[in-house]
């Protein structure tokens, strides 16, 4: 088991300890008793020994820097053991990328990185910014009044030292849609998907004056065009917007359909806020830059809570809110698919994983595994949807819980589910309020939408006018 | 989608039509609202509409006018009280406080009390310190009561009759400066929510979270912000009790900026909470300055037009906080 190596007490009154020389390097092997590294008190040097034998990894502390007592400063991870910290706030890819040492506890890890008790001002949007890119507020220069460190100091500072990870959701946008000046819808890579455009592909971006430079792209299309509040879909975790065409189709050509490609997914980038927030704030800023102020939110999977979330804000009022096998209502998931899911890189890998959400292959159709290999050579999809399954997971179960938000529902709501369901089980649906419809399809998996589209469709459509009346 | 426009009067005379005619236990109250047609006209002429039972002139006492209508709400009628002033609604404290937001508790929820207390609030027409005070903190404080500022003639309506609709006491603060203002509302019937906020204006670079007069001033401010490049985002609260806080925090999260503008006394006044929603929540991390509040001076509202003015926050302030906020120099 790793061992995880903490700036250690020397002395009853001791706050703080500043770190002398290390023994070892990363990577080196350790053996347990022998000298690891030195501090340094107000009084004097003190060597400190390994706390066990292993490989150094993870080092989080070099020389001159001053820590509270109990930081994490590195682990000893046994030889051949393939170990990841445990982490609970920064994305780990960005972290390690940039040096970072993802540790256990969250307030270590925040001490380390934001050393609020060490009398450094700095606000705090720049210790969170700081803590999650990895980046070490002593050495950063405040531009604030008294030398405040502010956002936009730490910012600064993380595109220099990571910038082949941080993801700046407005600068990729600008590199792939260039704006035009006379109307025109930007310039958008849809050949180089492949993607037909059926229906109206809207230009992405809020029109909301001078202010849309440095709006983030959320990509959407109206798969319907009419009169009244839309239908807005919301797709779930590794899906786009082209997976509801199958259950659209079916729903009558009168009722104006908006589906949108969630942060992440599609062709819609992650910004640097991997966090199911920013998912929810990515669907509102779409709603609204497509001027809808209502809406019959339809949601599948992590789509499912982000419509649940997105039913609660200001912004966007929800006639009805259709679920199906949503997330958040229960802890249980199976994370062997999330990470099966992103490493396979062939159709041979990828096919038995995308088959664990249906009970029926067919379902899916036969292209699905080549089409999302293609758009994960044509995106980043992998690394974002890494650093959003961070976000949504925690300790190998769901980490969003929209339960609450559902105890007193405003607008008429569905939940439909699969029984047979291995993502988020059926029963997860169970114990909510009474006024929420549940129907639950024998022979069905993780994708109702899909396995049982008609009967979807018609639901979809019963609730849809229910909510309008 | 009609366009027609109302003054903020016209829609409440509107609202309270709308309520007359489809309820026979909705009734009025209040001094002068029937042949003088209210303090500041906006009854009108209900009287001559619905009749002196339905449109009641009351006796000079705040006290006695608002025990009428909350004994009348414990028998089931639906009384709408209209005080001249909101500062004078402090006299029938008792009724409001004490009786009113109580009762259903009081009684194990076998009564309720569905009355609207309607009240013209804010200086700005040299009422002077008795007729000019922002009291909506007062009753915002007050568990049973809802309290709303709308500030638009299409919020007041819809809030309006909502809160006739609620089976519990509602404080519909109203405030003198919007009377005259005039906006699109929608015809018929129909409620706006009394516990959602509403963003007047989306913005990147700070959340001016407003009420009632202060969200036009605000908006005004954002314009001229705007071509300074600084883009601001103005959440109108609407309702004080309850407090929409996911779209304070939600808002706060993009923008990383706080200013709370308010026309009540700044200390202990709306701001404070809304401040403090923000320092609670998982925003708190999401901000890149410290929250800043405009409020009223901490002084009775001067009778001097100049020193009126003075006293509570006006365009040129909010451009002025909110551009230190943005610049990074609080």
């Amino acid at each position: 088991m790793a061992v995880e190596i903490v700036m250690p007490r020397v002395d009853m009154d001791m706050a703080s300890g500043r770190m002398g020389r290390w023994h070892a390097a990363e990577g080196a092997h350790v053996v347990r008793g022998a000298t690891l590294f030195e501090i340094e008190t107000d009084k004097a040097a003190m060597e400190v020994d390994a706390p066990a034998s292993g490989v150094l990894k993870f080092i989080a502390a070099s020389e001159g820097d001053v820590l509270p007592v109990g930081a994490c400063i590195g682990w000893i991870v046994p030889e051949g053991e393939d170990f990841v910290p445990p982490m609970t706030h920064a994305p780990a890819s960005v972290a390690a990328a940039s040096g970072a040492a993802p540790c256990a506890d969250p307030k270590t890890n925040d001490a380390a990185y934001a050393e609020g008790a060490l009398g450094l001002r700095a606000t705090p949007a720049a210790r969170r910014i700081a803590r999650n890119r990895g980046v070490r507020l002593s050495g950063v220069k405040g531009s604030g009044p008294n030398g405040r460190i502010q956002k936009r100091d730490v910012e600064g500072r993380a595109a220099s030292v990571d910038a082949v990870t941080s993801v700046d959701a407005d600068a990729s946008v600008d590199a792939v849609h260039s704006p035009s000046l006379d109307g025109r819808p930007f310039g958008r890579p849809m050949d180089r998907i492949g993607r037909a455009p059926q229906g109206v592909r809207k230009d992405a971006r809020l029109s909301t004056g001078d202010g849309a430079r440095r709006n983030a792209v959320v990509d959407r299309e109206w798969l319907q065009r009419g009169e009244g509040a839309p239908i807005v879909f919301l797709h779930g975790f590794g899906a786009d917007l082209n997976g509801w065409r199958p259950v659209h189709r079916l729903l009558p050509e009168t009722r104006p359909a908006l589906a949108i490609d969630l942060p992440g997914h599609g062709l819609s980038p992650l910004g640097e806020d991997a966090s199911f927030e920013a998912l929810v704030e990515a669907a509102r800023r779409a709603l609204i830059g497509e001027g809808v102020g209502a809406a019959h939110l339809v949601g599948h999977s992590l789509g499912g809570a982000v419509a649940v979330a997105l039913s609660r804000g200001a912004s966007v009022k929800a006639l009805s809110l259709m679920l199906i096998a949503p997330a958040g209502l229960g802890e249980e998931t199976d994370t062997a698919f999330f990470e099966g899911f992103l490493q396979a890189d062939t159709e041979a890998a990828l096919t038995p994983w995308l088959h664990m959400l249906v009970t029926d292959p067919a379902a899916l159709g036969s292209a699905l595994a080549r089409t999302t290999l293609r758009q994960r050579r044509e995106r980043p999809l992998v690394a974002e949807q890494r650093r959003l399954a961070k976000a949504i997971l925690r300790g190998g179960r769901q980490a969003i819980d929209v339960r609450d938000l559902l105890a007193a529902p405003q607008a008429p709501t569905k939940i439909v589910v699969g029984i047979e369901d291995r993502i988020t089980p059926a029963h997860h649906a169970d114990g909510l309020s009474g006024l929420i419809a549940l129907h639950r399809f024998a022979h069905v998996g993780h994708m109702p939408h899909l396995e049982a589209r008609r009967e979807v469709a018609r639901l979809i459509e019963e609730l849809v006018r229910s909510g309008e009346e | 989608m009609s366009n027609r426009e109302l003054s903020y009067a016209e829609a409440i005379r509107e609202a309270l039509a709308i309520a007359l005619e489809r309820d026979d236990s909705v009734f009025l109250m209040g001094e002068d609202i029937g042949v003088y047609g209210g303090a500041f006209q906006v009854t009108g002429d209900l009287i001559e509409r619905f009749g002196e039972e339905r449109v009641m002139d009351t006796p000079i006492s705040e006290l006695g006018g608002a025990g009428v209508a909350v004994g009348a709400a414990l028998t089931g009628m639906r009384p709408v009280y209209e005080f001249q002033f909101s500062d004078f609604s402090m006299l029938a404290m008792e009724q409001i406080v004490n009786q009113a937001a109580k009762l259903r508790y009081m009684l194990g929820g076998a009564v309720s009390v569905p009355v609207v207390f309607r009240m013209p609030t804010g200086s700005g027409l040299g009422g002077a310190a008795q007729h000019s005070q922002s009291i909506e903190a007062w009753y915002a404080h007050v568990p049973g009561l809802k309290v709303v500022e709308p500030s638009t003639p299409e919020d007041v309506k819809g809030m309006l009759l909502a809160a006739i609709k609620d089976p519990d006491p509602v404080i519909v603060l109203e405030h003198k400066l919007l009377y005259k203002m005039k906006g699109v509302t929608p015809e018929g019937y129909y409620e706006t929510p009394l516990d959602r906020a509403v963003v007047r204006r989306e913005g990147r670079d700070l959340t001016i979270v407003a009420t009632a007069i202060m969200v036009h001033r605000a908006l005004e401010a954002a314009q001229i912000l705007a071509s300074e490049d600084i883009d601001a985002e103005v959440i109108d609260l609407r309702s004080l009790r309850p407090i929409d806080k996911a779209a304070i925090v939600g808002s706060v999260k993009r923008t990383a900026r706080l200013l709370a503008v308010y026309e009540g006394v700044k200390t202990l006044g709306i701001g404070a909470e809304i401040a403090a929603i923000v320092a609670e929540s998982e925003a708190f991390d999401y901000l890149d300055a410290p929250i800043v509040r405009l409020g009223g001076v901490e002084a009775p509202i001067p009778y001097s037009p100049v020193l009126e003015k003075a006293a509570v926050p006006q365009v040129e302030d909010i451009v002025a906080a909110a551009r230190r906020l943005a610049q990074g120099e609080v």
